[in-house]
């Protein structure tokens, strides 16, 4: 018999809610005195001025790049494929429309 | 001395304007075990936004000036600023050269002259002691 690990939701919710107070004690502990829209609430970069928000941030495309990189032989075709132009896309469609229906017909025949 | 109002320990944040290093060298030796003001509270940190005394040394380059206010900025308030050594306080050996824009107290207020080339160990932590005299004071005057 597989025994399943401990599994309760409430003790879930109670632990997170213990972790939140936790957090905003810290919080709480912190600098009150920072003047907001000030260069007190900037970020510190050397003394150097901040640049603007989206280009400090990492972009969320990054996260995938190594899924991207890993998948390249698949995706490279396939974007390829991708023109843009809409004759292509109708090829395609009917392309894939007449494999599924011969797939269909060699199958009914079986 | 007993201290009511800043009661936190003395956090402060060090910038080097245009120094030769040596300034810097005995701000170091004050962190060293043979002076160890850290056993007082007075610790160095790494970012303005967390410090109380803005340690400055050298003249101010003409390249550092922008970075010097912004730095000055990002201190929280009550704040004060400590010039360490001749160079910030009147120019030092490099009074006449053509990238200063002159000493710190040119550029933001300073609470604190500590001269000297470099100035000694001691006299660099008697000046944090004074600067948390006034700190205190500013400290039961905005609170």
């Amino acid at each position: 018999m597989i025994s399943l690990p401990f599994w309760n939701p409430v003790i879930c919710i109670i632990a997170f809610v213990i972790l939140i107070a936790i957090a905003y004690l810290f919080r709480s502990r912190g600098q009150k005195k920072y003047k907001g829209g000030t260069a007190q609430t900037e970020v510190f970069l050397s003394g150097e001025a901040p640049p603007a928000a989206e280009q400090r941030h990492v972009k969320s495309h990054n996260i995938y790049w190594g899924f991207f990189q890993a998948l390249k032989q698949y995706y490279d075709p396939t974007v390829r494929a991708h023109t843009g132009i809409i004759n292509d896309f109708i090829i395609w469609f009917i392309a894939i429309a007449a494999l599924t229906a011969l797939i269909l017909l060699i199958t009914s025949l079986i | 001395m007993s201290f009511n109002s800043f009661k936190r320990a003395l956090w402060a944040y060090h910038l080097n304007t245009g120094s030769c290093n040596g300034c810097d060298i005995e701000i170091l030796a004050v962190l060293t075990p043979r002076y160890d003001v850290e056993r007082f509270g007075i610790v160095l940190v790494g970012s303005p936004r967390h410090a109380d005394v803005l340690l400055v040394t050298g003249p101010v380059a003409r390249q550092m000036v922008s970075r010097l206010k912004r730095v000055y900025e990002q201190v929280p308030d009550p704040k004060m600023v400590i010039v360490v050594g001749n160079c910030g306080i009147e120019g030092g050996v490099f009074h006449e050269s053509y990238n200063l824009v002159g000493p710190v107290d040119q550029v933001i207020p300073v609470d604190v002259y500590v001269p000297g080339c470099p100035p000694r160990p001691e006299a660099i932590t008697e000046a944090v002691v004074k600067a948390w005299v006034k700190l205190e004071k500013a400290e039961q005057g905005v609170g």
